[in-house]
Parts: structure tokens; sequence; C-alpha cells
């Protein structure tokens, strides 16, 4: 509960400025989540801050873009998983409760894996890939290290190619493969080499030929693409 | 943002939807959007430069506040810097995406007058526009360059004509020096 020392005042201001990359941006949101004295540092340099906001003139922002933002909006926030985990977790609910193949599917596509059952369905952090304003399909990271990918559409793939999902843990480092399919369906992530997926790590899945890129490097187009958000 | 009512009463409503976002009301969004979007929008153009880019961020920020919306305390800060934290980050990640910012030669030639004109914008009363001003001519422009519009370290070097290391530390010593003066 102290208060931030010089070198960590800086830190949180060069946060704040969005001139962290890397590693050096991952500690600092984990110490703002870790230091309640670095997360109030953050939060006086953001109000300090705040008079360029309020000072910029306003644009036009019409109809269209909220037709667009609703739109992505559709699906429900995630309260929703974290209410089917409880529910999970409570077995006498699930023996009792007469479940409708509506219910029955919607648990089928948030994964029945032992890999999901272990991890108690309760993600950490959670990617919406989209492309514009479509969801093609939703990263799950679980706190033991495993994620899922879920498609939420199908997803075309002409003979000879296959889908490719890849992660960007660093600019450093580049973009990694962690999985390849030859059709929309849910998939364990291959995220054992890398570090735990942090917030606003960037997951997409692009078109390469069938067996996978033969750079080890994204080739084709990118079909959906989305970053990490922290769960509660 | 200060402590005048209108502010106040603006911030208590975007804290009640943020609330009512979090218990999965779509509405309130429309409320967050009717008080905030066109502002939204100004400051992303005023990092992304083109409107298409802007209403990207913009639209990318209401996605992550719907899903967001149960994290935001209120005992750690107020909803409308919340708000504009998402919008930043949003921003900045579309800034940082080099397969599709295309560098633009331009911002070289509008960046020294654009700084001016955004300390010229600040309020005479302002705290922030007082402590730029106490700062020579090139410190008062890292950090404005950094926090307008959104250049990176290696950016800021490459306007300025300066070794990556000197840009590091002119910023550094340029936010300790506006830490003192703003308290």
């Amino acid at each position: 509960m102290t208060d931030a020392t010089e070198p960590h005042r800086t830190e949180a201001a060069e946060y704040v400025l969005g001139l962290l990359e890397g590693e050096a941006k991952a500690g600092a949101e984990r110490r703002l989540v870790s230091d309640s004295g670095f997360a109030r540092e953050v939060e006086r340099w953001r109000a300090r801050f705040a008079e360029f906001d309020d000072s910029t003139a306003p644009h036009a922002a019409g109809e269209e873009l909220w037709n667009r933002i609703e739109a992505s909006t559709a699906a429900p926030p995630p309260a929703q998983p974290s209410r089917w985990a409880k529910l999970w977790n409570d077995l006498p609910v699930m023996r009792t409760a007469a479940i409708g193949s509506t219910f029955a599917a919607l648990l089928l596509a948030v994964g029945l894996g032992a890999a999901i059952r272990q991890a108690r369905l309760q993600p950490v952090m959670v990617a919406v890939l989209v492309d514009g304003d479509r969801a093609g399909a939703v990263v799950h990271a679980f706190a033991d290290g495993r994620a899922i990918l879920l498609p939420l559409t199908s997803m075309n793939v002409p003979s000879g190619r296959a889908l490719q999902v890849w992660t960007l843990p660093s600019r450093e480092r580049g973009p990694v493969s962690v999985g390849l399919m030859d059709r929309a369906r849910t998939l364990e992530l291959q995220l054992k080499d890398l570090p735990r997926p942090g917030p606003d790590q960037l997951f997409e899945i692009t078109l390469e030929p069938a067996g996978g890129s033969p750079t080890g490097r994204p080739t084709g187009p990118i079909l959906f693409k989305g970053n990490t958000a922290q769960t509660l | 943002m200060n402590d005048s009512g209108p502010d106040r009463a603006i911030e208590a409503q975007l804290a009640a939807a943020i609330a009512r976002c979090a218990a999965g009301e779509r509405s309130a969004m429309r409320v967050i959007y009717d008080i905030e979007a066109p502002r939204m929008v100004g400051v992303a153009r005023r990092m992304l430069r083109r409107q298409d880019l802007a209403e990207e961020a913009v639209q990318d920020t209401f996605m992550r506040l719907w899903r967001a919306a149960r994290s935001f305390d209120p005992a750690r800060g107020g909803a409308r810097t919340w708000l504009y934290a998402i919008l930043r980050n949003s921003t900045i990640s579309i800034l940082r995406d080099e397969s599709r910012f295309v560098s633009d030669p331009e911002i070289g030639e509008v960046a020294a007058p654009a700084t001016e004109n955004a300390l010229a914008r600040l309020p005479e009363s302002s705290a922030l526009r007082r402590c730029l001003e106490q700062l020579d001519a090139e410190r008062r422009a890292v950090v404005i360059l950094a926090y307008v519009h959104g250049l990176s370290h290696g950016e800021l070097a490459g306007r300025l004509g300066v070794p990556l290391g000197t840009a590091k530390s002119w910023m550094r010593r340029s936010l300790i020096s506006l830490r003192e003066c703003m308290g």
C-alpha cells in the first residue's frame, strides 16, 4: 500500500502514454492488478492528462457507427460463461435440470472436454475474433494455462487449405502458430511453450495451405482477429 | 476533468450506465454513446488521423466496455477516465499495428504546430498547461506528441532527430518535472 517510488511513477506515466511495449507493458499490467500504489499513480496520470481529451474537438459519430457497435456487441457479455460454470459445478442442479436441446448444445459448444472441466470453465482471458463487425470465434484462456478456440460461425475452407490460429505473445517474437484445423471446430490451442496470454494479446485465424504455413509465419489472408480482455 | 456541476452529473450518468452494462442492459451502451462518442471519435482521430480508423477504435472501445463493464470499480477511479483509458488502449493498438498503419510523412510537418495547438486548447486555468509551459519546448513536445498524437519512443526519436536513449531520457525527465509541478 506504499506510495509508488520515482521509477514506478515514471513507469505509470509511460504506461498511460502507451510507451511501454512487450514485457515492460505486461509487467505494468500485472502491477496494475497487484500493486494498489501503482494503480493509484496510473489513475492520477490519467486524470492529469485527461484535459487534453476534454479539450479535443468532437467529431461526427452517427447512426452508422452506432449500428456497427450494436451489431458487434450482440453476443452476451462475459457474465454468461461464469453462470454456466456455476451451473456446471453445481451437480444437483445439473441432475435435476431438464436440459433442453438448445442448452445442451450450448454446453457442447462451450466444450465438454477434460481440458475445460479441469480448468473449471472459468476463463481468465477472453478474445472475440472478428472480421469487421462479424464475430468468427472466441478464445478462452484458463488459469491453468490452457486455451481453447470456439468457432461462432462456419468458415469457408477451400480444398487444399487449412485454418491456422496464431497469437502474438510479443512484438519481438512475432506471430506464433498455436493451432491448425481443416475446418472450423472447437480446438485446444498449443500455448505450452509460450508465456501465459496477457491482456490485449492478439489472436488471429488465417487461411493457409493444408498442413500449415510453410514459412512458420502467417502467409494467407486474415479471416478473423481479436485481442484478449481480462475477465473477472 | 474538474469538479464543476455538469462534469459531475456526466460522471454520475456514465458510472450508472456502466453498471447497467455490467448487468447486461444494452440500452445503457446507447446512453454512453450519446454522451461521449463524438469526443471519443475526436480523440481517436487526433492519433489515427483517419475517420475510418477512429471509428474502428471507438467501436472496439464499446466492445471492450461491454465485455469488461463488470470489472469497472468506482473505488479505483472515475468512469470517464476508465472509458478514455479503454479508448486509448484501442487507439494505440491500431496505431502500433504496423501491418495496417502506413507511416505518414505528414506527421513530421504537422507535429510542431500541432503540439502548440494542443497546448493552446487547454483552458487558461489548466494546471497541465501551466506545468507544460514551464518545460523547454522540446521537452514539452515529447510529452504532447506521445499523449496527443500517440507517438512511440522510436517515433519521438525519429521526429526529434535524437538517439532512442536520449528520447527516453528526455521523456522521463519531462514526466518527473510534470509530476512535481502538478502534484
